[in-house]
């Protein structure tokens, strides 16, 4: 058997290992475009804050390739893939033939078509190179566009390094896709503590500057800076698929089926570059986050070994981490509305618990989690995060999961009354004990 | 691999285990009178909550805190299966928390590193069943309930 991986973050080293847990000894290639293997995407924003240096960024260690026998191409770019001859081409003129290929090419970040943003001091952060670049700007003032997870956290850092920075978000609120508003109000007020000057609903329309970026006008005023950074999302990066014919989803991303083959036989997909069925939202979604490209890889690579498994499905999860003070989660769907494809018999309901510091917030959809926020208080979200996932119905056991006493082992009677989703050892065990 | 279970005839719900595992484990000072006292507190890593049981970390056989850890904190013992914490590389993301189905992951008092249940990997046994008075606690192989039953 021979393996090619094309792409090198969480997907992609996902991917190899868990090929490696069941074939020791078939070849795998794996080819990335950026010349640093190894690092995490996640941890960009800690490079800029100066909080870690770049050894510390990388995920596995760096004998990580050789351990897993893995011949690494890194700076070295797949330019076609022809999945009927089941070969490839690469920047290096080669041609590889291949058994099993993923596509884990992950997203690029967006740039906004905004007059000017070929500037100087304009970058976006997503890659290495972005990070370095952004690093070496020597920036007094950052104007930050966009305010999803990356644009918080880039602007913390940015400020923890000494810069002045105004975050910038068009929609009404900080964090619009993870947050409710009532959730957003509590994290945006913990921003403009660390003394970030946030400016909602508000969109910039040009750069000025004549060679480097001087400021940013937006509806409202002119934003002097002498640095920009572009957050305002990322896309699938899919070249590679559409010349290759694979089948595109609605949104953009690579389709691929439980196994997370795509429409091309022995051609799997997965992390930011595919489109996969979203349990909360109960429709194809792309979810560009660290642990849904660890799980699709890990499932790809049990598949492309040989080991029929089932992806479950993904679904948002997001955590600010130690950046604004508190700690504060969300998962699924943030507002029963954010629900594509529903029917009018379902049922939605939203649940809301706020004392002074902590926010407690559950969607549920006929009876199910689908979406929960936890501000403030956050110990026991991976609860809610199972409880999303195996889509179980909780309805009768909502005070106890609003309370501060909830716990595990309250939760058994749910598991036992789905025992057929809860089948994992480590749940089997604790049914077992009659508690 | 080896699980921690619980007696439930013999769990009285006395938190000794808690205890001492935030005395002996979590604290600096490792001594009852000094751990009580100690800033930010010692965080056990065992839970006695809602039933008389204690409960840590199971060790998953497939673990969403390793899928969901962003640089390799979270770590499996390939010899042992045991997972762990590397603290010095956590940097408080909390995505583990996030993700851990038994709510047994939580961040420390000074919220620098994520703390959970490694069954005193370093140690010759856990504490935790170590100390229960009625011996509760034990470690036993875990079963495999994919054994075809005849």
């Amino acid at each position: 058997m021979r393996y090619i991986i094309v792409g090198g973050s969480a997907a992609a080293i996902s991917a190899v290992e868990s090929i490696r847990s069941l074939d020791h000894e078939s070849s795998i290639d794996l080819f990335s475009d950026e010349e640093t293997p190894l690092f995490s995407r996640v941890l960009l924003p800690y490079y800029i804050a100066e909080e870690l240096s770049k050894p510390l960024l990388n995920f596995r260690t760096a004998d990580f390739f050789e351990e897993n026998k893995v011949t690494p191409h890194m700076g070295v770019k797949v330019t076609s893939l022809n999945t009927a001859a089941k070969t490839i081409r690469t920047t290096d003129g080669q041609t590889y033939a291949f058994d099993k290929l993923l596509l884990a090419t992950g997203g690029k970040a967006i740039i906004p078509p905004i007059p000017g943003i070929d500037k100087e001091g304009i970058s976006t952060l997503k890659t290495m190179a972005d990070a370095e670049r952004i690093f070496n700007m020597k920036g007094k003032r950052a104007v930050v566009i966009g305010a999803g997870s990356i644009g918080v956290e880039a602007c913390i850092s940015l400020t923890r390094r000494g810069i002045k920075a105004t975050l910038l978000e068009q929609l009404g609120q900080v964090m619009p896709t993870v947050f409710d508003a009532e959730a957003a109000e509590i994290v945006q007020k913990r921003i403009e503590d660390l003394g970030i000057d946030v400016l909602t609903g508000e969109k910039a329309l040009k750069f000025t500057g004549d060679k480097r970026v001087t400021g940013v006008v937006t509806d409202n005023r002119e934003l002097p800076c002498d640095m920009v950074l572009l957050s305002v999302g990322v896309r699938p990066q899919t070249e590679l698929a559409i010349q290759a014919g694979l089948q595109i989803g609605e949104l953009k991303g690579v389709r691929v089926d439980e196994t997370m083959m795509t429409s091309a036989k022995d051609v799997y997909a997965a992390g930011d570059v595919a489109e996969t069925h979203d349990i909360a939202r109960n429709a194809w979604f792309l979810n560009a986050i660290w642990p849904c490209a660890f799980e699709q890889g890990h499932f790809a690579g049990l598949n492309m070994a040989g080991r029929k498994s089932a992806y479950p499905g993904s679904y948002r999860r997001n955590s600010i981490g130690n950046f604004i003070g508190i700690p504060a989660i969300s998962m699924g769907v943030t507002h029963a509305e954010s629900c594509a494809m529903a029917s009018d018999e379902d049922e939605f309901r939203e649940i809301r618990v706020r004392t002074k510091d902590t926010y407690k917030k559950l969607v549920l959809r006929n009876g199910k989690i689908i979406g929960a926020i936890l501000v403030g208080q956050t110990q026991k979200a991976g609860l809610m995060s199972i409880l999303l996932k195996k889509q179980v119905n909780i309805a009768d056991s909502i005070p106890l999961l609003m309370s501060d006493r909830l716990n595990f082992m309250d939760l058994l009677p749910i598991l036992r009354r789905n025992a057929d989703q809860f089948s994992e050892p480590e749940y089997k065990e604790l049914m077992d004990t009659g508690l | 691999m080896k699980v921690l279970m619980v007696d439930k005839e013999k769990c009285t719900g006395c938190h000794q285990c808690e205890l001492w595992c935030g005395t002996e484990i979590a604290s600096t000072s490792k001594e009852l009178a000094g751990a009580i006292n100690e800033e930010p507190h010692p965080v056990p890593r065992v839970y006695v909550e809602g039933k008389p049981f204690a409960l840590q970390c199971r060790h998953c056989e497939s673990a969403p805190c390793l899928d969901a850890c962003p640089n390799g904190t979270m770590r499996r013992d390939p010899e042992t299966g045991l997972i762990y914490v590397n603290e010095q590389t956590c940097i408080a993301c909390w995505m583990c928390v996030m993700v851990c189905p038994f709510g047994i992951i939580n961040p420390s008092s000074s919220m620098k590193v994520a703390i959970k249940c490694d069954r005193c990997r370093n140690m010759g046994y856990p504490i935790c069943a170590e100390v229960c008075p009625t011996g509760a606690l034990s470690l036993v192989e875990r079963k495999d309930y994919r054994k075809k039953k005849f």
